[in-house]
Protein backbone atom coordinates (compact mmCIF):
# COMPACT_ATOMS: atom_id res chain seq x y z
CA UNK A 1 0.00 0.00 0.00
CA UNK A 2 2.72 2.54 1.12
CA UNK A 3 4.67 1.44 -2.23
CA UNK A 4 1.36 2.34 -4.39
CA UNK A 5 1.04 5.86 -2.68
CA UNK A 6 4.64 6.49 -3.31
CA UNK A 7 4.47 5.73 -6.76
CA UNK A 8 0.97 7.54 -7.02
CA UNK A 9 2.78 10.77 -5.56
CA UNK A 10 5.78 10.62 -8.02
CA UNK A 11 3.35 10.95 -10.57
CA UNK A 12 3.03 14.20 -12.71
CA UNK A 13 -0.01 16.26 -12.14
CA UNK A 14 -1.83 15.10 -15.67
CA UNK A 15 -0.94 11.34 -14.86
CA UNK A 16 -2.94 11.77 -11.08
CA UNK A 17 -5.86 13.34 -13.19
CA UNK A 18 -5.81 10.35 -15.71
CA UNK A 19 -5.20 7.64 -13.32
CA UNK A 20 -7.96 8.39 -11.23
CA UNK A 21 -10.17 9.97 -13.69
CA UNK A 22 -9.75 6.72 -15.94
CA UNK A 23 -11.77 3.93 -13.39
CA UNK A 24 -14.27 6.26 -12.38
CA UNK A 25 -15.11 7.21 -15.79
CA UNK A 26 -14.83 3.25 -17.12
CA UNK A 27 -17.32 2.03 -13.73
CA UNK A 28 -19.59 5.06 -14.71
CA UNK A 29 -20.28 3.71 -18.39
CA UNK A 30 -20.61 0.33 -16.96
CA UNK A 31 -23.36 1.40 -14.51
CA UNK A 32 -25.22 4.03 -17.06
CA UNK A 33 -24.84 0.39 -19.61
CA UNK A 34 -26.44 -1.73 -16.85
CA UNK A 35 -29.49 0.56 -16.10
CA UNK A 36 -30.22 1.08 -19.36
CA UNK A 37 -29.92 -2.52 -20.36
CA UNK A 38 -32.55 -3.45 -16.85
CA UNK A 39 -34.50 -0.55 -16.47
CA UNK A 40 -34.66 1.34 -20.03
CA UNK A 41 -37.77 1.51 -20.66
CA UNK A 42 -39.77 2.33 -17.37
CA UNK A 43 -37.00 5.62 -17.18
CA UNK A 44 -37.96 6.71 -20.27
CA UNK A 45 -41.82 6.50 -19.52
CA UNK A 46 -41.06 8.29 -16.65
CA UNK A 47 -38.72 10.68 -17.91
CA UNK A 48 -41.37 11.78 -20.93
CA UNK A 49 -44.08 12.38 -18.66
CA UNK A 50 -42.58 14.50 -16.60
CA UNK A 51 -40.35 16.49 -19.15
CA UNK A 52 -40.04 19.32 -16.31
CA UNK A 53 -37.87 17.66 -14.77
CA UNK A 54 -35.46 16.52 -17.74
CA UNK A 55 -35.79 20.46 -18.24
CA UNK A 56 -34.91 21.29 -14.74
CA UNK A 57 -31.57 18.96 -14.75
CA UNK A 58 -30.03 20.25 -18.05
CA UNK A 59 -30.71 23.76 -16.64
CA UNK A 60 -29.39 23.55 -13.25
CA UNK A 61 -26.11 21.09 -15.13
CA UNK A 62 -25.71 24.31 -17.73
CA UNK A 63 -25.72 27.16 -14.82
CA UNK A 64 -23.65 24.78 -12.61
CA UNK A 65 -20.55 24.42 -15.52
CA UNK A 66 -21.06 27.68 -17.18
CA UNK A 67 -19.81 29.42 -14.02
CA UNK A 68 -16.28 27.89 -14.11
CA UNK A 69 -15.31 29.24 -17.97
CA UNK A 70 -17.34 32.88 -16.23
CA UNK A 71 -14.91 32.72 -13.55
CA UNK A 72 -11.91 31.91 -15.97
CA UNK A 73 -12.27 34.35 -18.07
CA UNK A 74 -13.10 37.23 -15.46
CA UNK A 75 -9.68 36.07 -13.75
CA UNK A 76 -8.09 36.43 -16.75
CA UNK A 77 -9.94 40.02 -17.61
CA UNK A 78 -8.46 41.18 -14.20
CA UNK A 79 -5.24 39.86 -14.70
CA UNK A 80 -4.66 41.09 -18.14
CA UNK A 81 -6.99 44.48 -18.30
CA UNK A 82 -5.30 45.83 -14.76
CA UNK A 83 -1.59 44.39 -16.54
CA UNK A 84 -2.50 47.26 -19.34
CA UNK A 85 -3.86 49.80 -16.97
CA UNK A 86 -0.93 49.85 -14.97
CA UNK A 87 1.55 49.77 -18.44
CA UNK A 88 2.40 46.18 -17.81
CA UNK A 89 2.55 43.09 -20.35
CA UNK A 90 0.53 40.84 -17.88
CA UNK A 91 -0.06 37.48 -18.31
CA UNK A 92 1.17 36.27 -22.21
CA UNK A 93 2.58 32.58 -21.83
CA UNK A 94 -0.19 30.46 -21.78
CA UNK A 95 -2.58 30.31 -24.62
CA UNK A 96 -3.20 33.15 -27.18
CA UNK A 97 -2.32 36.38 -25.43
CA UNK A 98 -2.08 34.16 -22.11
CA UNK A 99 -6.00 33.50 -22.38
CA UNK A 100 -5.08 30.45 -20.19
CA UNK A 101 -3.53 31.23 -17.43
CA UNK A 102 -6.44 31.31 -15.37
CA UNK A 103 -6.87 27.94 -16.16
CA UNK A 104 -3.72 26.86 -15.52
CA UNK A 105 -4.30 28.71 -12.34
CA UNK A 106 -7.38 26.89 -11.54
CA UNK A 107 -5.41 23.52 -12.10
CA UNK A 108 -2.81 24.76 -9.75
CA UNK A 109 -5.01 25.29 -7.08
CA UNK A 110 -7.16 21.68 -7.76
CA UNK A 111 -3.40 19.88 -6.98
CA UNK A 112 -2.20 21.95 -4.34
CA UNK A 113 -2.18 20.79 -0.42
CA UNK A 114 -5.53 20.93 1.10
CA UNK A 115 -4.86 21.88 4.82
CA UNK A 116 -6.56 22.75 7.78
CA UNK A 117 -4.73 24.16 11.10
CA UNK A 118 -4.48 22.57 14.01
CA UNK A 119 -7.06 24.37 16.43
CA UNK A 120 -9.74 24.64 13.57
CA UNK A 121 -13.38 23.47 13.76
CA UNK A 122 -12.77 20.94 10.85
CA UNK A 123 -16.73 20.68 10.20
CA UNK A 124 -17.37 24.42 10.14
CA UNK A 125 -13.96 24.96 8.64
CA UNK A 126 -14.93 22.75 5.23
CA UNK A 127 -18.72 24.21 5.44
CA UNK A 128 -17.68 27.62 5.12
CA UNK A 129 -16.91 27.58 1.34
CA UNK A 130 -19.56 25.34 0.44
CA UNK A 131 -21.85 28.03 1.91
CA UNK A 132 -20.30 31.01 0.31
CA UNK A 133 -20.58 29.07 -2.92
CA UNK A 134 -23.80 28.06 -2.66
CA UNK A 135 -25.08 31.52 -2.16
CA UNK A 136 -23.72 32.77 -4.72
CA UNK A 137 -24.41 29.91 -7.47
CA UNK A 138 -28.21 29.60 -6.32
CA UNK A 139 -28.55 33.23 -7.60
CA UNK A 140 -28.10 31.71 -10.96
CA UNK A 141 -31.00 29.88 -10.73
CA UNK A 142 -33.60 33.04 -11.46
CA UNK A 143 -31.05 35.07 -13.73
CA UNK A 144 -33.20 35.05 -17.27
CA UNK A 145 -30.39 34.94 -19.64
CA UNK A 146 -32.39 35.18 -22.70
CA UNK A 147 -35.71 34.31 -23.90
CA UNK A 148 -37.21 31.04 -22.49
CA UNK A 149 -33.43 30.37 -21.15
CA UNK A 150 -33.76 30.24 -17.81
CA UNK A 151 -33.43 27.80 -14.32
CA UNK A 152 -36.93 28.53 -12.47
CA UNK A 153 -39.59 31.66 -13.46
CA UNK A 154 -40.29 32.07 -10.05
CA UNK A 155 -42.63 34.40 -9.05
CA UNK A 156 -40.59 35.79 -6.01
CA UNK A 157 -37.52 35.55 -7.84
CA UNK A 158 -35.74 39.53 -6.73
CA UNK A 159 -36.97 38.04 -2.73
CA UNK A 160 -35.66 34.88 -3.43
CA UNK A 161 -32.30 36.46 -4.88
CA UNK A 162 -31.63 38.88 -1.86
CA UNK A 163 -32.38 35.81 0.67
CA UNK A 164 -30.10 33.68 -0.76
CA UNK A 165 -27.33 35.90 -1.24
CA UNK A 166 -27.73 37.55 1.79
CA UNK A 167 -26.61 33.81 3.34
CA UNK A 168 -22.93 34.86 2.11
CA UNK A 169 -22.50 35.91 5.90
CA UNK A 170 -23.11 33.28 7.52
CA UNK A 171 -20.39 31.53 5.30
CA UNK A 172 -18.05 34.49 5.76
CA UNK A 173 -18.88 34.09 9.51
CA UNK A 174 -18.37 30.61 9.52
CA UNK A 175 -14.70 30.54 7.49
CA UNK A 176 -13.84 33.94 10.17
CA UNK A 177 -14.71 32.15 13.30
CA UNK A 178 -13.44 28.17 12.71
CA UNK A 179 -10.12 29.05 11.13
CA UNK A 180 -8.79 29.78 14.81
CA UNK A 181 -6.69 32.78 13.44
CA UNK A 182 -7.34 36.48 14.85
CA UNK A 183 -6.82 37.97 11.28
CA UNK A 184 -9.42 35.33 10.22
CA UNK A 185 -12.05 36.41 12.75
CA UNK A 186 -11.51 39.86 12.78
CA UNK A 187 -11.46 39.83 8.68
CA UNK A 188 -14.93 37.86 9.34
CA UNK A 189 -16.70 39.90 11.41
CA UNK A 190 -15.29 42.73 9.06
CA UNK A 191 -16.83 41.30 5.89
CA UNK A 192 -20.38 40.60 8.16
CA UNK A 193 -20.86 43.81 9.06
CA UNK A 194 -19.88 45.10 6.00
CA UNK A 195 -22.56 42.71 3.85
CA UNK A 196 -24.95 43.48 6.10
CA UNK A 197 -24.61 47.01 5.95
CA UNK A 198 -24.98 47.38 2.56
CA UNK A 199 -27.16 44.92 1.92
CA UNK A 200 -29.93 47.57 3.15
CA UNK A 201 -29.70 50.04 0.62
CA UNK A 202 -29.09 47.36 -1.74
CA UNK A 203 -32.77 45.70 -0.96
CA UNK A 204 -34.06 49.13 -0.48
CA UNK A 205 -32.89 50.55 -3.89
CA UNK A 206 -35.16 48.69 -5.95
CA UNK A 207 -38.54 49.32 -4.07
CA UNK A 208 -38.73 52.23 -6.63
CA UNK A 209 -38.38 49.62 -9.75
CA UNK A 210 -40.82 47.15 -8.05
CA UNK A 211 -43.67 49.79 -8.26
CA UNK A 212 -43.21 50.26 -11.60
CA UNK A 213 -42.93 46.86 -12.26
CA UNK A 214 -45.57 45.62 -10.52
CA UNK A 215 -43.59 42.26 -9.87
CA UNK A 216 -40.86 40.86 -8.81
CA UNK A 217 -40.09 37.71 -11.12
CA UNK A 218 -37.13 38.72 -12.90
CA UNK A 219 -38.56 37.62 -16.27
CA UNK A 220 -41.63 39.55 -16.21
CA UNK A 221 -39.26 42.84 -15.15
CA UNK A 222 -36.96 41.81 -18.55
CA UNK A 223 -39.95 41.97 -20.58
CA UNK A 224 -41.86 45.28 -19.31
CA UNK A 225 -38.80 47.03 -20.33
CA UNK A 226 -39.02 45.48 -23.81
CA UNK A 227 -39.00 48.05 -27.04
CA UNK A 228 -36.69 51.40 -27.27
CA UNK A 229 -33.71 51.88 -25.05
CA UNK A 230 -35.84 54.31 -23.13
CA UNK A 231 -38.05 51.85 -21.90
CA UNK A 232 -35.34 50.50 -19.51
CA UNK A 233 -35.39 51.45 -15.96
CA UNK A 234 -32.32 53.44 -15.57
CA UNK A 235 -33.97 56.43 -17.06
CA UNK A 236 -36.94 56.30 -14.77
CA UNK A 237 -34.94 55.36 -11.53
CA UNK A 238 -31.54 56.89 -12.24
CA UNK A 239 -31.16 57.31 -8.53
CA UNK A 240 -31.85 53.52 -7.77
CA UNK A 241 -29.90 52.62 -10.19
CA UNK A 242 -26.89 54.37 -8.78
CA UNK A 243 -27.25 53.28 -4.98
CA UNK A 244 -28.08 49.59 -6.12
CA UNK A 245 -24.68 49.90 -8.36
CA UNK A 246 -22.64 50.69 -5.27
CA UNK A 247 -24.60 48.78 -3.00
CA UNK A 248 -23.80 45.63 -4.82
CA UNK A 249 -20.01 46.38 -5.36
CA UNK A 250 -19.70 46.23 -1.33
CA UNK A 251 -21.80 43.09 -1.54
CA UNK A 252 -19.52 41.58 -4.47
CA UNK A 253 -16.23 42.89 -1.98
CA UNK A 254 -15.00 44.45 -4.75
CA UNK A 255 -12.71 47.83 -4.86
CA UNK A 256 -13.08 50.40 -3.45
CA UNK A 257 -14.78 48.31 -0.71
CA UNK A 258 -12.55 44.96 -0.44
CA UNK A 259 -12.19 45.69 3.10
CA UNK A 260 -12.93 41.70 3.68
CA UNK A 261 -9.31 40.68 1.76
CA UNK A 262 -7.62 44.03 2.91
CA UNK A 263 -4.14 42.00 2.28
CA UNK A 264 -2.18 45.27 3.81
CA UNK A 265 -4.61 45.45 6.92
CA UNK A 266 -5.29 41.63 8.35
CA UNK A 267 -3.43 39.48 5.75
CA UNK A 268 -6.33 37.95 3.96
CA UNK A 269 -8.98 38.13 6.15
CA UNK A 270 -11.44 35.11 6.68
CA UNK A 271 -9.34 32.94 3.96
CA UNK A 272 -5.86 33.32 5.58
CA UNK A 273 -5.79 29.98 6.92
CA UNK A 274 -7.47 28.03 3.52
CA UNK A 275 -5.22 26.55 0.94
CA UNK A 276 -6.26 24.38 -1.93
CA UNK A 277 -9.31 23.65 -3.27
CA UNK A 278 -11.44 24.87 -0.23
CA UNK A 279 -9.54 28.60 -0.69
CA UNK A 280 -10.55 28.06 -4.49
CA UNK A 281 -13.73 27.91 -4.27
CA UNK A 282 -13.83 31.52 -2.04
CA UNK A 283 -12.56 33.06 -5.18
CA UNK A 284 -14.42 30.77 -7.45
CA UNK A 285 -17.55 32.14 -5.82
CA UNK A 286 -15.96 35.72 -5.49
CA UNK A 287 -15.65 35.73 -9.55
CA UNK A 288 -18.96 34.47 -10.04
CA UNK A 289 -20.66 36.74 -7.63
CA UNK A 290 -19.47 39.54 -10.01
CA UNK A 291 -20.71 37.93 -12.90
CA UNK A 292 -24.23 38.13 -10.97
CA UNK A 293 -24.00 40.88 -9.59
CA UNK A 294 -23.55 42.49 -13.32
CA UNK A 295 -26.09 40.44 -14.58
CA UNK A 296 -28.44 41.71 -12.24
CA UNK A 297 -27.63 45.35 -12.96
CA UNK A 298 -28.21 44.44 -16.88
CA UNK A 299 -31.76 42.54 -15.82
CA UNK A 300 -32.91 45.37 -13.57
CA UNK A 301 -31.77 48.11 -14.95
CA UNK A 302 -30.46 47.80 -18.31
CA UNK A 303 -33.32 46.32 -20.17
CA UNK A 304 -32.00 42.45 -19.51
CA UNK A 305 -31.76 40.86 -23.25
CA UNK A 306 -33.63 43.52 -24.86
CA UNK A 307 -31.07 44.99 -27.71
CA UNK A 308 -31.38 48.61 -27.26
CA UNK A 309 -33.77 48.86 -30.19
CA UNK A 310 -37.12 46.41 -31.51
CA UNK A 311 -34.86 44.11 -33.22
CA UNK A 312 -37.11 41.95 -35.60
CA UNK A 313 -36.74 38.54 -33.77
CA UNK A 314 -37.00 36.26 -35.49
CA UNK A 315 -36.10 36.36 -39.64
CA UNK A 316 -36.81 32.79 -40.96
CA UNK A 317 -34.19 32.45 -43.67
CA UNK A 318 -35.80 30.20 -46.77
CA UNK A 319 -32.90 27.96 -47.53
CA UNK A 320 -34.04 24.75 -48.70
CA UNK A 321 -30.12 22.63 -49.41
CA UNK A 322 -32.10 19.70 -50.54
CA UNK A 323 -33.16 21.94 -53.90
CA UNK A 324 -29.47 22.17 -54.83
CA UNK A 325 -29.42 18.44 -55.58
CA UNK A 326 -25.99 17.16 -56.84
CA UNK A 327 -24.35 21.11 -56.81
CA UNK A 328 -24.40 20.93 -52.97
CA UNK A 329 -21.60 18.33 -52.71
CA UNK A 330 -19.67 19.50 -55.18
CA UNK A 331 -20.28 23.65 -53.28
CA UNK A 332 -19.22 21.59 -50.22
CA UNK A 333 -16.01 20.05 -52.05
CA UNK A 334 -15.19 23.54 -54.17
CA UNK A 335 -15.82 26.36 -51.91
CA UNK A 336 -13.79 25.79 -49.09
CA UNK A 337 -10.39 25.12 -50.43
CA UNK A 338 -11.17 27.70 -52.84
CA UNK A 339 -11.83 30.26 -50.30
CA UNK A 340 -8.84 29.24 -48.13
CA UNK A 341 -6.40 29.77 -51.21
CA UNK A 342 -8.13 33.66 -51.73
CA UNK A 343 -7.66 34.07 -48.47
CA UNK A 344 -3.67 33.05 -47.95
CA UNK A 345 -2.73 34.62 -51.33
CA UNK A 346 -2.58 38.22 -50.12
CA UNK A 347 -0.24 36.79 -47.31
CA UNK A 348 1.88 34.70 -50.05
CA UNK A 349 2.20 37.73 -52.72
CA UNK A 350 1.84 40.76 -49.37
CA UNK A 351 5.28 39.32 -47.76
CA UNK A 352 7.56 37.90 -49.67
CA UNK A 353 9.64 36.39 -46.72
CA UNK A 354 6.79 34.35 -45.72
CA UNK A 355 6.89 30.40 -47.04
CA UNK A 356 3.83 29.17 -48.88
CA UNK A 357 2.74 26.59 -46.55
CA UNK A 358 2.48 29.23 -43.50
CA UNK A 359 0.58 31.72 -45.61
CA UNK A 360 -1.75 28.53 -46.05
CA UNK A 361 -2.17 27.84 -42.50
CA UNK A 362 -3.05 31.37 -42.07
CA UNK A 363 -5.90 31.18 -44.51
CA UNK A 364 -7.01 27.89 -42.66
CA UNK A 365 -7.65 29.71 -39.97
CA UNK A 366 -9.39 32.76 -41.15
CA UNK A 367 -11.46 30.29 -43.23
CA UNK A 368 -12.43 28.71 -39.87
CA UNK A 369 -12.93 32.24 -38.21
CA UNK A 370 -15.21 32.92 -41.06
CA UNK A 371 -17.14 30.16 -41.10
CA UNK A 372 -17.82 30.54 -37.24
CA UNK A 373 -18.90 33.97 -37.82
CA UNK A 374 -21.28 33.06 -40.49
CA UNK A 375 -23.00 30.06 -38.18
CA UNK A 376 -23.23 33.06 -35.32
CA UNK A 377 -24.53 35.05 -37.42
CA UNK A 378 -27.48 32.50 -38.71
CA UNK A 379 -28.33 31.83 -35.05
CA UNK A 380 -28.62 35.24 -34.24
CA UNK A 381 -31.04 36.02 -36.30
CA UNK A 382 -32.45 32.98 -36.74
CA UNK A 383 -33.58 32.51 -32.94
CA UNK A 384 -33.83 34.65 -30.78
CA UNK A 385 -32.82 33.28 -27.55
CA UNK A 386 -29.32 32.83 -29.27
CA UNK A 387 -29.60 36.69 -29.90
CA UNK A 388 -31.20 37.53 -26.46
CA UNK A 389 -28.31 35.89 -25.06
CA UNK A 390 -25.65 37.82 -26.51
CA UNK A 391 -27.05 40.81 -25.91
CA UNK A 392 -26.97 40.15 -22.14
CA UNK A 393 -23.98 38.81 -22.37
CA UNK A 394 -22.05 41.83 -23.65
CA UNK A 395 -24.33 44.17 -21.19
CA UNK A 396 -23.04 41.86 -18.43
CA UNK A 397 -19.09 42.13 -19.35
CA UNK A 398 -19.86 45.47 -20.17
CA UNK A 399 -20.69 46.09 -16.03
CA UNK A 400 -17.77 43.51 -15.59
CA UNK A 401 -15.66 45.35 -17.24
CA UNK A 402 -16.27 48.64 -15.13
CA UNK A 403 -15.68 46.22 -12.16
CA UNK A 404 -12.40 45.51 -12.71
CA UNK A 405 -11.88 49.13 -14.02
CA UNK A 406 -12.77 50.23 -10.86
CA UNK A 407 -9.89 47.52 -9.21
CA UNK A 408 -7.34 49.41 -11.67
CA UNK A 409 -8.22 52.73 -10.69
CA UNK A 410 -9.87 53.42 -7.24
CA UNK A 411 -8.26 52.96 -3.89
CA UNK A 412 -9.74 51.52 -1.11
CA UNK A 413 -11.79 53.19 1.60
CA UNK A 414 -11.29 53.29 4.92
CA UNK A 415 -14.04 51.37 7.24
CA UNK A 416 -15.20 54.08 9.82
CA UNK A 417 -16.20 55.82 5.75
CA UNK A 418 -17.23 52.49 4.38
CA UNK A 419 -19.59 52.32 7.04
CA UNK A 420 -20.71 55.60 7.89
CA UNK A 421 -21.56 56.30 3.58
CA UNK A 422 -23.90 53.04 3.92
CA UNK A 423 -26.01 54.22 7.07
CA UNK A 424 -25.51 58.13 6.78
CA UNK A 425 -25.81 58.46 2.55
CA UNK A 426 -27.21 55.27 0.83
CA UNK A 427 -29.83 54.34 3.10
CA UNK A 428 -31.56 57.55 3.33
CA UNK A 429 -31.05 58.43 -0.97
CA UNK A 430 -32.77 54.98 -1.25
CA UNK A 431 -35.91 55.47 1.25
CA UNK A 432 -35.74 58.89 -0.60
CA UNK A 433 -36.21 57.74 -3.80
CA UNK A 434 -38.83 54.68 -2.56
CA UNK A 435 -40.68 57.73 -1.89
CA UNK A 436 -40.80 60.38 -5.06
CA UNK A 437 -41.36 57.13 -7.25
CA UNK A 438 -44.07 56.32 -4.47
CA UNK A 439 -45.52 59.71 -4.80
CA UNK A 440 -45.04 60.38 -8.63
CA UNK A 441 -47.17 56.79 -8.56
CA UNK A 442 -49.63 58.34 -6.47
CA UNK A 443 -50.05 61.87 -8.66
CA UNK A 444 -50.05 60.21 -11.88
CA UNK A 445 -53.01 57.68 -10.85
CA UNK A 446 -54.99 60.29 -9.07
CA UNK B 1 -44.93 23.98 -4.97
CA UNK B 2 -42.54 23.21 -7.66
CA UNK B 3 -40.73 26.46 -7.02
CA UNK B 4 -39.55 25.16 -3.89
CA UNK B 5 -38.52 21.73 -5.29
CA UNK B 6 -36.80 23.45 -7.97
CA UNK B 7 -34.40 25.74 -5.52
CA UNK B 8 -33.97 22.46 -3.23
CA UNK B 9 -33.04 20.32 -6.49
CA UNK B 10 -30.45 23.02 -7.36
CA UNK B 11 -29.04 23.26 -3.71
CA UNK B 12 -28.24 19.03 -3.80
CA UNK B 13 -26.85 19.96 -7.50
CA UNK B 14 -24.70 22.92 -6.38
CA UNK B 15 -23.78 20.95 -2.97
CA UNK B 16 -22.90 17.68 -5.10
CA UNK B 17 -20.84 19.94 -7.53
CA UNK B 18 -19.01 21.52 -4.78
CA UNK B 19 -18.01 18.08 -2.73
CA UNK B 20 -16.84 16.11 -5.77
CA UNK B 21 -14.49 18.95 -6.88
CA UNK B 22 -12.77 18.92 -3.48
CA UNK B 23 -12.92 15.06 -3.77
CA UNK B 24 -11.24 14.97 -6.64
CA UNK B 25 -9.05 17.56 -5.22
CA UNK B 26 -8.16 15.25 -2.34
CA UNK B 27 -7.94 12.19 -4.59
CA UNK B 28 -4.80 14.24 -6.75
CA UNK B 29 -2.93 16.17 -3.92
CA UNK B 30 0.13 15.34 -2.23
CA UNK B 31 -0.81 15.85 1.20
CA UNK B 32 1.87 15.31 4.67
CA UNK B 33 1.78 15.95 7.78
CA UNK B 34 4.57 18.27 8.99
CA UNK B 35 6.18 19.56 12.01
CA UNK B 36 4.02 21.68 14.91
CA UNK B 37 4.33 24.65 13.41
CA UNK B 38 3.07 23.75 9.86
CA UNK B 39 -0.94 23.53 12.24
CA UNK B 40 -0.23 26.84 13.84
CA UNK B 41 -2.43 30.23 12.33
CA UNK B 42 -0.89 32.25 10.62
CA UNK B 43 -0.23 35.48 12.40
CA UNK B 44 2.47 37.45 10.36
CA UNK B 45 4.85 34.90 11.57
CA UNK B 46 4.67 34.71 15.10
CA UNK B 47 3.36 32.10 17.81
CA UNK B 48 0.04 33.01 18.79
CA UNK B 49 -0.92 33.74 22.03
CA UNK B 50 -3.91 35.03 23.69
CA UNK B 51 -7.24 33.52 23.13
CA UNK B 52 -8.26 33.87 20.15
CA UNK B 53 -12.09 33.27 20.33
CA UNK B 54 -12.03 36.24 22.97
CA UNK B 55 -13.50 39.49 23.06
CA UNK B 56 -14.39 41.93 19.99
CA UNK B 57 -15.91 45.42 19.29
CA UNK B 58 -19.59 45.53 20.10
CA UNK B 59 -20.16 47.87 17.44
CA UNK B 60 -20.69 44.45 15.73
CA UNK B 61 -23.79 43.72 17.44
CA UNK B 62 -25.31 47.10 16.93
CA UNK B 63 -24.82 46.46 13.43
CA UNK B 64 -26.50 43.30 13.18
CA UNK B 65 -29.34 44.51 15.13
CA UNK B 66 -29.55 47.43 12.88
CA UNK B 67 -29.47 44.86 9.97
CA UNK B 68 -32.69 42.99 11.66
CA UNK B 69 -34.77 45.59 12.09
CA UNK B 70 -34.44 47.28 8.41
CA UNK B 71 -34.42 43.81 6.65
CA UNK B 72 -37.95 42.93 8.57
CA UNK B 73 -39.45 46.22 6.99
CA UNK B 74 -38.01 45.90 3.94
CA UNK B 75 -40.14 42.38 3.26
CA UNK B 76 -43.45 44.62 4.50
CA UNK B 77 -42.12 47.50 2.24
CA UNK B 78 -41.28 44.56 -1.03
CA UNK B 79 -45.48 43.32 -0.18
CA UNK B 80 -46.67 47.04 -0.46
CA UNK B 81 -45.00 47.69 -3.79
CA UNK B 82 -46.32 44.98 -5.54
CA UNK B 83 -49.94 45.39 -4.59
CA UNK B 84 -49.38 49.26 -4.72
CA UNK B 85 -50.91 49.02 -8.54
CA UNK B 86 -53.19 46.47 -8.15
CA UNK B 87 -56.82 46.61 -8.94
CA UNK B 88 -59.37 48.21 -6.36
CA UNK B 89 -57.03 49.42 -4.02
CA UNK B 90 -56.74 52.93 -2.65
CA UNK B 91 -53.50 54.73 -3.64
CA UNK B 92 -53.48 57.55 -1.21
CA UNK B 93 -54.44 55.46 2.30
CA UNK B 94 -51.28 52.82 0.90
CA UNK B 95 -48.82 55.75 0.16
CA UNK B 96 -49.70 57.37 3.66
CA UNK B 97 -49.80 54.05 5.60
CA UNK B 98 -46.46 53.11 4.51
CA UNK B 99 -45.03 56.50 4.96
CA UNK B 100 -45.88 56.31 8.82
CA UNK B 101 -44.18 53.04 8.85
CA UNK B 102 -41.19 54.37 7.28
CA UNK B 103 -41.10 57.54 9.24
CA UNK B 104 -41.28 55.40 13.14
CA UNK B 105 -38.33 53.45 11.83
CA UNK B 106 -36.47 56.68 10.53
CA UNK B 107 -37.32 57.91 13.65
CA UNK B 108 -35.02 54.68 15.50
CA UNK B 109 -32.47 55.33 12.86
CA UNK B 110 -32.36 59.04 13.81
CA UNK B 111 -32.25 58.55 17.16
CA UNK B 112 -29.14 55.86 17.08
CA UNK B 113 -27.52 58.34 14.59
CA UNK B 114 -27.90 61.01 17.45
CA UNK B 115 -26.12 58.29 19.74
CA UNK B 116 -23.31 57.76 17.86
CA UNK B 117 -23.62 54.10 17.14
CA UNK B 118 -23.47 54.81 13.21
CA UNK B 119 -19.73 56.37 13.78
CA UNK B 120 -17.06 53.40 13.86
CA UNK B 121 -14.89 53.01 16.67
Amino acid sequence: MTAMARSFSRLTLGGKILFTLGPILFLLTIGLVLLIAIAGKPIVDFLATNIWLVRFVVAATAVLLMSVPTAFLIIYMEMKIIALMNLRIGPDRVGPFGSLMSVIHGLKVLAKEDFSPTGADRLVFTLAPVAVFMSTIMALLVLPFAPGLFGADMNIGLLYLFAVSGLSVVGLLMAGWSSFNKYSLLGGLRSAAQVISYEIPLILSVVGLLLLAGTMSLNQIVVKQGGWFWNWYVFQQPLGALIFFIAATAEANRTPFDLTEADSEIVAGFATEYSGMRFGFFFFAEYVNVFVVSGLIVTLFFGGWNAPFPWPWPITLNIDPGSLGLGLLFAILIVPPLLILALAAPFYLGRSSMPWWQALIIGFVLFNLLVIVAITGWAFVSWNWVAGLMVFLGKSYLFVFTFVWMRGTLPRVRIDQLMGFAWKWLLPASLLNLFVTALALVVVNK
Amino acid sequence: MTNIWYIVGFLIAGISFVFLTIGASWLITHRNRGDVHKGLPYESGIDTYGDTHGRFGLSFYIYALLFVAFDIEVIFIYLWAIIFRADGVDIGALFLAMFAFVGVLLLGLAYAWRKGVLAWR
